[in-house]
């Protein structure tokens, strides 16, 4: 091993060579790229395997996608101070008006979008524009029990001693309890009523759920019946789980996840082509099918698979304002494990 | 004791030298950079009155401690860990003296059922014991078919079952030190005992548990820490209803947003998992003594 003797300038030479290699800039394999911020899971999986192979072909710009749950996207862009680590956030209506809130968003121009038109009206404006629709209501086991009517069938027998129950930590949680509230007197901002009606539930339903134990207890038929998002339905339903979507004859709850643009992105024009191709009919075709079973908000693509037949049955449903919610969540969500504690 | 002099000489020499100092100094500066600076940021974090991380003040800190519902969550995390312990240490000492007991090919079959559940990833096994304590599970059905049970039992989501599914996930942690200790034991020892009248339990209680009890402290520390931090299997298996101390630095700071109040959280954590350690260190040290 004498041969070639390592002293310690020589390694110093060949780390500065490979530094200074690092800044070069690479060589341009295409017109550039783009990061996005995306959830971890099915929204990694599905946006790698077709929104960024979409987006190679449809403008030669590649896709950097970086994991990360709606509270770090906001935690590391307000870090960054005008400097964010990507160029596009996703994210669901809590989390979106807490970013506007801050101030996080580059004014998004929707007709710089191809697919803008193609999108129901309110999907878009000068924050971001929606690429996912996510409807909430009430899942249950056909086999094992008759389908449900209202969300008030819940709290009563035969649902509620195989009732599973979730907290506020979601986005479908939060707004099917608030919407419990409502049939039992509450208002957007005054979820007191769930809170009667979940501490009277407790002694008889048959569990209190973390809510990523929910597929699981559904699948192990510990509960029969929860309240839940359509996705998790398809997803199980997928998996040969006896599982059926109803809607509460006080309506079905919508929310929509949003993408936008991070105050201060390098490469917004490719930023705007990301946010184009997620939208494109034939994208959304592809996301529809299981494993991700998105909802599409694109009017292009023919519905199948899903519990609604059009998206203009969206405009009936329930939708919340979350800059009044989200002051208040932090206190339901302590509230709420107080409650069903032990 | 000639070569336990001829190693002591020269390592006090080094000490003199200061050379351990410097051979230690690389995992030392890792340690400052990436366990010790974070973890003073956190100390730091928590003494934040908002979210946003601008006033200064310990309100997170008087919210957590004068709350009764925090409080009796660090209660159950402890007691959590305490009732781990305590069924894995009845469960490991008959199965660690059937070891030692055991012939070369047979210890080497247990070694292997002893070892498995860490060979199992976090998620199969959390899942296999779904299947397990579901309403339709493995021992509800059995139950139902032999009808010792008209209706299924709760197990799923009850501590009942949390600590079931922790015992076996931990069981491992608690056995291989154990079994390294018991393993040293002179035979001639048990045999004295044995000669001088002694019953077997008599021995077991007051040769081979106080000699093994290095053993045990070490199992149940690991133990211990591992299963007050099983925030897997306390939120899937366990469920909603028992709230934990890693499950409310989840939620604060993954779900509310509120990173002092889940630093405060963190921090607590740390320290009841410490508290427990130099516990179950007195305890092993003041029946050393004995």
């Amino acid at each position: 091993m004498s041969s070639m003797p390592v002293d310690r300038r020589r390694v110093l030479v060949g780390a500065g060579a490979l530094g200074a290699a690092a800044m070069l800039p690479s060589p341009a394999s295409a017109k550039g790229s783009v990061t996005a911020a995306i959830y971890p899971g099915t929204w990694d999986e599905a946006y790698r395997s077709i929104v960024a192979p979409a987006l190679k072909k449809a403008k030669d710009v590649d896709l950097a996608l970086e994991p990360l749950f709606a509270v770090d996207q906001i935690a590391k862009a307000q870090a960054a101070r005008g400097a964010p680590p990507f160029d596009a956030f996703v994210l669901d209506p809590g989390p979106r008006a807490s970013a506007i809130e801050r101030g996080l968003f580059e004014k998004f121009d929707p007709s710089k979008l191809a697919n803008a038109s193609k999108v129901p009206a309110g999907f878009a404006d000068a924050h971001g524009i929606a690429v996912n629709t996510q409807i909430v209501g009430i899942a249950y086991n056909p086999k094992k029990l008759p389908k449900p009517k209202s969300w008030k069938d819940l709290f009563a027998e035969p649902y509620l001693s195989r009732l599973g129950l979730t907290g506020f930590q979601t986005t479908f949680g939060t707004v099917s309890l608030i919407e419990i509230s409502k049939a039992y007197g509450g208002s957007d901002t005054d979820v007191e009523p769930a809170f009667v009606e979940v501490k009277k539930a407790l002694p008889k339903a048959a569990a209190v759920m973390t809510p990523a134990s929910l597929p699981g207890l559904f699948q192990q038929g510990q509960i029969d019946i929860c309240y839940t998002n359509t996705n998790n339905v398809a997803s199980l339903k997928a998996r040969g789980v006896d599982i059926d979507f109803a809607f509460p004859e006080e309506g079905a709850i919508t929310f929509i996840t949003t993408l936008h643009i991070a105050k201060g992105a390098e490469n917004i024009e490719n930023a705007y082509a990301y946010i184009d191709a997620a939208l494109s009919a034939e994208v959304q075709a592809q996301l529809m099918k299981p494993p991700s079973s998105m909802i599409p908000t694109n009017k292009d693509v023919v519905l199948a698979d899903l519990p609604i037949k059009s998206l203009d049955e969206l405009s009936k449903m329930k939708t919340h304002d979350w800059s009044k919610i989200n002051p208040l969540r932090a206190g339901w969500i302590e509230r709420f494990n107080k409650e069903v504690s032990k | 004791m000639a070569s336990v002099a001829a190693t002591v000489a020269p390592l006090s020499r080094a000490r003199r030298d200061g050379v351990e100092w410097r051979l230690a100094s690389p995992l030392a500066l890792v340690y400052a950079a990436f366990f010790a600076a974070p973890l003073l940021l956190l100390l730091a974090i928590s003494f934040f009155d908002d979210t946003d991380l601008t006033r200064v003040g310990g309100s997170q800190w008087i919210k957590f401690f004068t709350d009764p519902f925090y409080l009796s969550v660090i209660g159950h995390t402890l007691k959590l860990g305490a009732v781990t312990v305590l069924a894995t240490s009845v469960l490991s000492f008959p199965l660690a003296l059937v070891f030692c007991a055991s012939r070369t090919g047979v210890q080497r079959l247990l070694l292997l059922i002893i070892i498995m559940p860490l060979l199992t990833s976090v998620v199969v096994r959390t899942f296999a014991w779904i299947v397990i304590l579901a309403r339709e599970g493995v021992i509800n059905q059995t139950l139902l078919a032999l009808g010792l049970s008209a209706t299924p039992l709760p197990l799923l989501q009850t501590e009942f079952g949390l600590v079931l599914a922790l015992t076996q996930i931990e069981m491992p942690l608690m056995l291989l030190p154990l079994i390294t200790v018991m393993r040293t034991i002179d035979p001639n020892v048990l045999d004295a005992s044995r000669a001088l009248g002694a019953s077997r339990w008599r021995t077991f209680f007051q040769v081979i548990l106080p000699l093994s009890l290095p053993g045990w402290v070490a199992g149940s520390t690991l133990v211990f820490a591992s299963s007050v931090t099983a925030f897997i299997s306390q939120t899937v298996i366990g469920g909603g209803r028992l709230v934990f101390l890693p499950s409310v630095i989840w939620q604060q700071s993954m779900v509310v947003y509120n990173w002092p109040f889940a630093a405060v959280a963190a921090v607590t954590l740390l320290v009841t998992v410490l508290f427990g350690i130099g516990l179950l260190g007195a305890l092993g040290a003041h029946f050393a003594r004995r």
